[in-house]
């Protein structure tokens, strides 16, 4: 991280790409100075079947507060999902905390019993399982721990080669809307962000709906830019 | 009231013939908005929010859990401290809506090294609902299923909209694996993919609402499940349904969830007209 501002850093982003890679890999980044350690930790504390939730809890709290803390992102939420399986003493756990007071994440006392749901065939788990490698999860609506339009990144954590689960970290639409929206403005007046299924993100077009799609044939009229190391496209309108 | 005048004089145009009565009418309800006479949705800014206290809430939304079967039999419940946090209430306010569940019996506690709260082991799900729905007149039936109709059509019309093809073909894999004649995981897989239909509507309050919507009327969803024709009914609508919202087609996925719903809602007052649901006989000791 340079000192610069972030309206210097608006000027120096060359494209529109440049300008979203840097904003979503500055996540990834974050994510990721943390998971080799947080990997160390697991091990020394003794590894597949002998971690606890509680255990476990107390090994990311520190680093969930970390991203919180000196990450320049409005998050949303942090912290680390278990591999099914993985732990002691339950099949499967979110060490997750949320909100504007970074509170901890219980499912169980919520109004649907969220504790039921397989987060396994989740984007935000299941593609970092796959491919081993950070990804960037949605906009989708998040109704395991946000409860809102939601963004999520996702690192592996890698122990031995075995995966042991994700750590990650949301960023909510509306807020990712202030803050990225004025400085893709600064790049032309039809320019969207889209996900992997095509899905808007952002536009600065006010007639392209955040949720909506641009897929197939209503592709043609666009210049499309993919974002390097995340499945994210910028489409400009010719 | 100065304000309120000055508006009526700056556009004498716009209500010259105001009578006498309506304008006395507006004086006693007081604050008047800036624009002119207060709305319906102004007054019910002022209505009395009820007495029922935080403790009350966080007891209810327990109790709604055990008795939808959301919490099963023997399930722990989390620790008072956990529960005042994640509630964002004061621990003692987790304490008494605990100490209340217990006397209404639907929670047993136990002390020591494995102790806790637990739910209770004769919370039956079935017989709740039952209950229920003979407790609840025809006229808040119909109108609980308006309202869970409106929110689920409005989601599958969205979806229909918005999916990818491949996020449906993934609900549908999981369907898929899961037998209807398993009704505890039939009826949970039913409710997932109402849940995650809403969820790729994109829309977070309509999500959150059928949610809420889901797990209001899962329990009285799960008496239509043990009638083998309509649970194979209601099987063949959902992949029917699936199948419109992946080729984009709103208007069929709209038809087919209306008419699925209108079913279970006639079977349910079918069920509590019968005379073996009648109040008179459950409810008696």
């Amino acid at each position: 991280m340079t000192s610069a501002t972030p309206a210097a850093a608006d000027r120096t982003a060359p494209d529109p790409v440049a300008l979203v890679t840097e904003y979503f890999g500055r996540a990834i980044d974050s994510l990721s100075s943390w998971t080799g350690e947080l990997a160390a930790a697991l091990r020394d504390a003794g590894g597949r079947g002998a971690v606890t939730t509680e255990v476990l809890d107390d090994l990311v709290e520190p680093y969930a507060r970390r991203t919180f803390d000196s990450l320049d992102l409005p998050v949303y939420g942090a912290g680390f999902i278990a591999a099914l399986d993985w732990l002691a003493d339950a099949r499967s756990h979110l060490a997750w905390w949320q909100g504007a007071d970074h509170a901890k994440l219980v499912l169980a006392s919520q109004s649907v019993n969220k504790e039921l749901i397989d987060y396994s065939e989740l984007e935000w788990y299941r593609v970092p399982q796959a491919s081993r490698e950070p990804h960037v999860a949605g906009p989708y609506v998040d109704y395991l721990c946000s409860d809102e339009y939601t963004i999520t990144v996702a690192a592996p954590v890698d122990l031995d080669g075995e995966f042991v689960g994700v750590a990650g970290l949301d960023l909510l639409i509306d807020q990712v809307e202030r803050d990225l929206l004025p400085r893709l403005r600064a790049f032309g007046d039809d320019i969207s962000i889209v996900n992997g299924v095509g899905r808007v993100l952002l536009s600065t077009s006010a007639r392209r709906e955040t949720g909506d799609s641009i897929r197939g044939a209503a592709l043609e009229g666009f210049d499309r830019g993919a974002c390097p190391g995340m499945a994210l496209e910028v489409l400009t309108a010719r | 009231m100065l304000e309120h005048s000055l508006a009526h004089a700056a556009h004498p145009d716009r209500a010259p013939t105001a009578p006498m009565g309506a304008k006395a009418e507006n004086d006693r309800v007081t604050p008047a908005p800036r624009s002119g006479r207060p709305t319906r949705l102004h007054r019910a800014v002022f209505q009395p929010i009820g007495d029922e206290g935080r403790a009350a809430l966080v007891e209810r939304r327990i109790a709604d859990a055990i008795i939808g079967g959301v919490l099963p039999s023997g399930e722990r419940l989390p620790a008072e401290t956990d529960l005042a946090r994640s509630f964002g209430v004061a621990p003692a306010t987790a304490r008494e809506a605990l100490l209340a569940l217990r006397e209404r019996g639907l929670i047993v506690t136990r002390r020591g090294r494995n102790g806790g709260s637990f739910v209770s082991d004769d919370a039956d799900p079935a017989a709740f609902a039952l209950r229920t729905l003979a407790e609840t007149s025809r006229v808040a039936l119909r109108d609980l299923a308006a309202h869970y109709l409106a929110i689920t059509v409005a989601c599958v019309e969205l979806a229909a909209r918005r999916a990818d093809p491949s996020e449906i073909a993934a609900i549908r894999a999981r369907l898929d694996r899961v037998r209807d004649d398993d009704l505890a995981a039939w009826r949970r897989a039913t409710d997932d993919t109402q849940i995650e239909l809403a969820a790729l509507s994109q829309s977070a309050r309509l999500t959150r609402e059928q949610m809420r919507l889901q797990g209001e009327l899962s329990p009285f969803f799960a008496l239509v499940d043990t009638d083998a024709d309509a649970r194979l009914s209601n099987r063949t609508d959902l992949l029917a349904l699936l199948d419109a919202v992946a080729e984009g087609d709103e208007v069929r996925a709209g038809a087919i969830i209306r008419a699925k719903i209108h079913r279970c809602v006639d079977w349910l007052i079918d069920l509590r007209e019968s005379p073996s649901a009648s109040p008179a006989e459950r409810t008696a000791p």
